[in-house]
């Protein structure tokens, strides 16, 4: 049996079993809390960069589906698992998680103590780290962790975003346009549900997409810095230009772009909320959501900028949306659209659309 | 937020019986000291005493009163009660309410229900309404029909347009009467009984599921219309054995993200739908072929199921319900799990969860051991792991059934498919067999309708035999048979070396296990609760408070028939006096349901199977001072000598009496010698190693003898033989002897009067908590023995015997903390019949009669303190009211078990009336048990010779309150020779016309006296009539004390005078 190693920045090196592809990569470890979903995971694009371990000790038992791809391709550099499912229930098909981590040529290290790794993360913030294959040397690649830049300092959302505009569904009354900067394709889909969706690349300026006759603009999720200076200067300086004139709605890091757009700022949380547990209270009532993000939005940044903190999270009281006082403008920080996760602010998709037709 | 209430009622759900067990002692718990906590008022009612709810400081007042709606409203009015929470004391306590809401008694006092309303009961109760709610909200439900007759149910049938069809009778317990008809014949025998069982006399006659896939959703929900899911389980078991039969896992394995949303989503828009204000249990059948589902069943309430989820995942359901019942929302309500977050999540697991039922075939040989719609199982075991192999291993060997692994199984293949096809309880073991000869995960699978992902765990360990048989173990192989969860064991066993020597190398090699927390959030949080599993990973979250001394508490395991909650009760007593004095109490135990596997409860809870090597592995992570093995029952005792000398040289210590003395009171010749020395009678009696052998000890003593295997603890298999020939048939079916099994003769004493004493020991002093009279001759196990407090007939001076026999007894046992002797009284003398040097199982009912907390004083004695100290000294507590001891039977359920009570235990739980008169506590233990006792109708008499004389004055008493007296012709006449009006009726082994049972048919009898003559084969005659009482529910005396209690209680239920008193009132 082939095997792999985890190697993190302090010196931490973890054998365990090889799965996947045959190859070693590197990017920052974070962990999430999802119990399903590993394959709605693994094709986030805002996982662009990281290598994902499962707090779930057993993955892969249901197979693969087609359905469940969140784009097209896998995202994360590597998956840490306890154990991982060589032979899934047949009840979705049976396609294992190992082939299809070869065949999107990302490697996975099984047998780790996971939730060992996961308590150091939450005393101690995330860390980079490798999956390298047997033989690497590791005190090398712990110095090369320890030296090499955050994956995050690089502009992930061009890497993810689309690269030219295309529109998806027809025929209804209103047309939204999706900023994407890495967008679940349920996003799409719940969009396109409701409304056209017209999908643009992240760089757009704020005139192509007035001029392409939207009734409102979202910002999708995405990876990375929000306040990275590629982002700056296209998303962030987009929907600035934006701000007063269309209903706007954005989602996880979206929710970050807007803030930042408003004249507020962001900053990189210790560990992240990653997960399809996470508690969120808005307008006196409790939402459980599913959440995948590392970076938040400021709370106290918002003064001054029209912003106001409508949503928080129930457990640590970080902001979860947040909406203009004057302008149809809001963001949720966790995921609507679900896969994974609940689907109980699918609502969410449909109050935009009461804010688009109020403007229009 | 809160609201005001001026006082609020907690109703509990009464006796253990199958489909109700301690889980509800833990919710009613939980949801006493939630209300408290925010400053209510309580009242807590249940007929149970071996609860912890009933314990005189869980409410400002608790009741020991019998369960019945009547009775309940008294207390309501009694106490001012306001509001009642109804969920928490499972379908007894929504039966009171809804009886009560149905005849306005809550409208009368005032009184609102909390958390489950009427509304919701009858809508998750009533199938039709059931399905017309379904329906509305688009929720898809198997097709069905209500019917009130056999005629309906056919044409409900034909009209479904397949068979089988589902038989499920509306408000009963745990499937009740239910059924699986597989053609019109099955449905007629199926339906008329569901009709008798169903309190509406209604069943609902349902499109089969048979083999699609059951999910369970754990929902909360509070006012402000938040909801929630806690947890969600898998059977592995298809649709078609009850969830309560089923192997369950937690989470859900292979439901994938998308499913699981759309359940969760159809969980959500039910309990809103039923406006359910608490905790909730939603079932679904689920098609793996095409992924349609059909919602199953719905339970407005905290369950066994919320039980075994909050265990699986640290939430507290019963708490949080509890909470919001009163009107808090969900994001006001703190997690004590945490300490930093609230109860407005989901929890997030991040371990394999295991539920496997414990089934009660070992004592009942003769009952049909399928599993299907109806509950047999009397408890139930959870393992945790981080594997599914782990969890399942350590599941195993937590059933406390004499195996530690999936053992092999002596089956031919073909009763091997057969098994995989109908499942047994031995099903799981069947298909680890089927594996290893070579079938195919698929092919089992297909089999047995589990998902074959299940099964394919069931291979790996197979596969893992395989390796260490061949061998050599090396220690990555050893590392890698420890993840999956063997037990050393049967590593041992499989590479032909000893259980010790395995563990020895392992140690060497420093294959440990270590110690993960149950946090509800997967780490994401640091959390404060103490509560571990073992895993074999590379770091341990468990800490021990170095200032303090740590005490590790050995659990009792599943209940079982023979093991029930008394000893949970005792553990929990015995964790709160090891904190009172500064100690960290630890808890091991792996049963889901109950209060000492609370997260709260301990100083650090161990979720462990309790064989050595899981115990020695946490005494030694804990580096525990002292270890207690007297309240886990027989698993704790029997650990007690092996346990002693694996911690030989070591810093702890087994605390209490010494195991060398626990030995010479399990070992009957130490026990014998030692009687012998003491100069106390016992028993005549011998061991025999061959048949011939036992006739001639059995000849020597003179029949009836008692006779039992040697090496059978806990009265199984234990029988009264009257004849050589009954001997035979004894050896030849029920225990084989040989010369290493050797069979027990006792002399068995007819007519003797059977005692229970419980008693405190220091090593000086010898304390007497209770003499309990059993009202059953010696020969009824004590376990199923109707018992008084204080003794009823007994005479003054034999008391004072029975008195220095214990003391005597319990000096020269040194005992350090509790002992249990069983005496009887023949001819005025008084016989040993066996002692147990530990808490017993009626530790808690003097507890509550006596208002002494034996537990509690036991373990302060093994603390090192005296009964001096302790205020106590020598002496006997005396009394000035009555405390009867009733038993519940599982007659109902489990069909094939004779009703007669014999030396082998049949009880599932127990109840308690206590009142200032005997006649009174007399009838409030009846009812209590769940005797329905006639004011009026026909008695059935039919008693031996002997006890005709001393039937009279019982039959006296029912004809002056105008029975009809009904009686055999021998009984007949002697009757009528004594002045009362009779009518005789032939034998039923006559079978000539007008006998008892046709006149039971057509509801003429209502009260049965039967006293079987003592003699070969009697016994058996009347298991017909038996059987029969027990289905049409006709309460059946088989004893003349027993006729006379009734009697007693007839006349206080023809008088209705009955008072309610809380147990302050007698105690304080």
């Amino acid at each position: 049996m082939a095997r792999n190693y985890l190697v993190l920045e302090d010196g931490t090196v973890l054998e365990g079993e090889a799965f996947g592809y045959d190859s070693s990569d590197f990017g920052e470890v974070v962990f999430s809390t999802g119990m399903d979903g590993y394959q709605e995971a693994l094709t986030d694009p805002s996982f662009r960069g990281q290598i994902l371990m499962l707090t779930y000790p057993l993955v892969g038992n249901y197979g693969i589906s087609d359905e469940a791809d969140q784009s097209d391709g896998v995202h994360v550099r590597g998956l840490v698992v306890r154990e991982y499912c060589k032979e899934p229930s047949p009840m979705y098909g049976g396609r294992t998680l190992d082939d299809y981590m070869k065949a999107h040529r990302v490697p996975g290290i099984s047998g780790i103590d996971t939730r060992e790794l996961v308590i150091k993360t939450r005393s101690k913030g995330t860390f980079k780290g490798a999956i390298v294959k047997e033989g690497t040397d590791l005190e090398a690649t712990v110095s090369k962790l320890k030296e090499m830049p955050s994956p995050l300092d690089a502009n992930l959302v061009a890497e993810v975003s689309c690269r030219k505009p295309y529109e998806v569904g027809g025929g209804r009354d209103l047309t939204v346009g999706l900023l994407d900067c890495g967008t679940k394709k349920s996003i799409v889909e719940q969009l396109a549900l409701r409304y056209n969706v017209k999908v643009f690349p992240y760089d757009t300026t704020a005139q192509e997409i007035v001029d392409s006759g939207v009734d409102g603009v979202m910002v999708s999720n995405g990876p990375g810095n929000p306040s990275h200076e590629a982002i700056m200067g296209t998303v962030v300086k987009t929907m600035s230009d934006l701000a007063s004139q269309k209903p706007i709605m954005g989602i996880c890091f979206g929710s970050q772009i807007i803030a930042l757009a408003f004249g507020g700022s962001t900053y990189k949380m210790k560990f992240g909320h990653r997960g399809s547990n996470q508690p969120v209270k808005l307008e006196g009532k409790m939402y459980v959501t599913s959440q995948n993000h590392g970076f938040a939005v400021d709370a106290d940044s918002l003064d001054g900028t029209g912003l106001e903190v409508n949503q928080i999270n129930i457990n640590d009281g970080t902001v979860e949306g947040v909406k203009h006082r004057d302008l149809p403008v809001f963001t949720c920080q966790y995921h609507p659209e679900a896969n994974p996760g609940p689907l109980d602010t699918r609502f969410l998709f449909d109050r935009f659309g009461r804010m688009m037709e109020a403007e229009r | 937020m809160r609201k005001d209430y001026k006082k609020l009622m907690v109703i509990g759900s009464g006796p253990i019986v199958i489909g109700q067990a301690a889980e509800f002692d833990f919710s009613g718990s939980q949801a006493c000291k939630s209300l408290r906590e925010e400053g209510y008022k309580t009242v807590l009612v249940n007929s149970n005493p071996a609860t912890i709810q009933t314990d005189i400081d869980m409410a400002d007042s608790v009741y020991i009163e019998p369960l019945q709606a009547d009775i309940v409203a008294k207390i309501v009015e009694k106490e001012g009660v306001d509001g009642i929470m109804a969920g928490m004391g499972g379908q007894t306590a929504l039966n009171i309410c809804s009886e009560l809401a149905e005849n306005g008694t809550l409208d009368r006092l005032g009184v609102h229900l909390l958390g489950t309303q009427p509304e919701a009961i009858a809508m998750s109760e009533d199938r039709e309404l059931f399905k017309e709610t379904m329906e509305k909200i688009g929720e898809p439900v198997p097709l069905s029909r209500t019917v009130t007759s056999i005629d309906e149910a056919i044409e409900a049938a034909n009209a479904i347009g397949k068979y089988p069809v589902l038989v499920r009778p509306a408000y009963t317990l745990g499937g009740t009467g239910g059924g699986i008809a597989y053609n019109e014949e099955e449905l007629r025998d199926i339906c008329g009984r569901g009709l008798a069982y169903s309190r509406i006399h209604q069943v609902l006659i349902e499109e089969s599921v048979l083999g699609w896939k059951e999910y369970e959703y754990e929902v909360m929900r509070d006012h402000n219309d938040n909801c929630i899911i806690i947890c969600n389980m898998e059977n592995l078991d298809a649709m078609g054995i009850h969830t309560g039969e089923s192997i369950v896992c937690a989470p859900c394995l292979t439901l994938s993200d998308r499913d699981h949303q759309r359940l969760r989503d159809a969980s959500l828009k039910i309990i809103r739908t039923l406006n359910i204000e608490g905790g909730c249990n939603v079932q679904f059948a689920f098609n793996p072929a095409n992924g349609d589902y059909r919602v199953i069943e719905v339970n407005p309430r905290v369950s066994r199921s919320s039980a075994l989820a909050s265990k699986a995942t640290g939430y507290p359901i019963a708490r949080v319900s509890a909470k919001i019942a009163v009107g808090y929302t969900l994001d006001e309500i703190p997690n004590k799990v945490t300490g930093t977050t609230f109860a407005a999540f989901e929890p997030a697991v991040d371990y394999v969860v295991l539920k496997i039922p414990r089934w009660p075939f070992d004592k009942f040989r003769t009952v049909d051991r399928h599993l299907g719609t109806q509950m047999k199982s009397t408890g139930e075991i959870m393992a945790i792991g981080r594997t599914f192999e782990e969890a399942i291993l350590k599941g195993i060997r937590s059933l406390e059934i004499g195996v530690m692994h999936l053992d092999r199984v002596d089956m031919t293949d073909e009763e091997i498919r057969e098994e995989l096809v109908h499942a047994t309880d031995k099903r799981i073991f069947a298909m680890a067999e089927a594996l290893r000869r070579g079938m195919t995960p698929e092919e089992v699978s297909d089999l047995a309708k589990w998902d074959v992902f299940f099964v394919r765990k069931l291979k790996n360990i197979v596969d893992m035999e395989a390796r260490i048989s061949a061998g050599p173990l090396t220690p990555e192989l050893l590392k890698e048979a420890k993840s999956m969860g063997f037990a050393d064991a049967v590593i041992a066993r499989l590479s032909g070396t000893d259980e010790m020597s395995v563990r020895k190398v392992r140690k060497e090699t420093g294959i440990t296990p270590v110690y993960k927390m149950v946090d509800t959030c997967a780490g994401e949080f640091e959390a404060k609760t103490p509560y571990f599993y073992s895993t074999y990973g590379r770091t341990s979250e468990h800490r021990r408070d170095p200032e303090k001394k740590s005490i590790v508490i050995i659990g009792g395991g599943p209940i079982r028939i023979g093991q029930g909650i008394e000893f949970d009760y005792s553990c929990v007593h015995s964790v709160m006096a090891l904190q009172d004095a500064g100690v960290d109490a630890v808890i091991i135990n792996n049963n889901p349901e109950t209060v000492s596997t609370d997260f709260d409860i301990s100083d650090r809870l161990y979720f462990e199977p309790l064989t050595l090597e899981d115990v020695l592995n946490v005494v030694e992570a804990e580096q525990a001072d002292g270890v207690i093995c007297q309240y886990g029952g027989q698993t704790s005792v029997n650990l007690a000598v092996d346990l002693e000398n694996a911690l030989k040289g070591t810093g702890t210590r087994i605390l209490g009496t010494s195991p060398d003395n626990m030995d010479v009171a399990e070992d009957r010749r130490r026990f014998s010698k030692l009687m012998d020395e003491l100069g106390i009678s016992q028993p005549e009696s011998g061991t025999g190693y061959s048949f011939e052998e036992a006739k001639a000890i059995a000849e020597g003593i003179g029949y009836p003898v008692l006779v039992r295997p040697s090496y059978v603890l806990g009265g199984r298999a234990m029988e009264i033989v009257y004849s050589t020939d009954e001997l035979k048939t004894y050896v030849e079916t029920a225990v084989k002897v040989s010369r290493n099994h050797p069979i027990l003769v006792d002399k068995y004493l007819t007519k003797a009067i059977e005692l229970d004493v419980d008693l405190l020991c220091d090593g000086t002093d010898v304390f007497v908590g209770g003499i309990m009279e059993h009202v059953e001759y010696a020969g009824v196990h004590s376990g199923d023995a109707t018992m008084v407090l204080p003794p009823f007939t007994l005479s003054q001076k034999n008391i004072d015997e029975v008195l220095e026999i214990s003391r005597k007894v319990a000096l020269a046992l040194g005992i350090r903390g509790l002992m249990n002797l069983q005496l009887a009284v023949k001819d005025d003398r008084i016989f040993m019949i066996e002692a147990n040097p530990r808490s017993s199982r009626t530790v808690p009912f003097i507890s509550k009669a006596t208002g002494i907390p034996l537990a509690k004083i036991s373990t302060q004695i093994m603390l090192g303190k005296t009964l001096k100290e302790l205020g106590l000294g020598s002496g006997y507590k005396t009394l000035d009211h009555y405390a009867i001891k009733a038993s519940v039977f599982p007659f109902l359920k489990l069909v094939g078990v004779d009703s007669i009570l014999t030396p082998e235990m049949k009880s599932t739980g127990e109840v308690m009336g206590i009142d200032d008169d005997f006649d009174t506590a007399c009838y409030k233990a009846l009812i209590a048990a769940g005797d329905k006792l006639p004011t009026e109708g026909g008695v059935y008499i039919t008693v031996n010779d002997e006890d005709k004389p001393n039937i009279l004055p019982a039959a006296k008493a029912l004809a002056e309150m105008g029975f009809t007296i009904y009686a055999t012709k021998g009984t007949s006449t002697f009757l009528r020779n004594n002045g009362l009006q009779v009518t005789t009726v032939f034998k039923i082994k006559e079978n000539k016309g007008i006998d008892g049972l046709s006149l039971m048919r057509q509801g003429k009898i209502n009260l049965i006296i039967n006293t079987p003559s003592l003699r070969s084969g009697a016994i058996r005659d009347g298991s017909t009539m038996r059987r029969l009482a027990v289905e049409l529910e006709i309460p059946s005396m088989t004893t003349v004390q027993g006729a006379n209690i009734a009697v007693a209680a007839i006349k206080v239920a023809r008088g209705r005078t009955v008072g309610v008193r809380s147990m302050k009132d007698f105690h304080v």
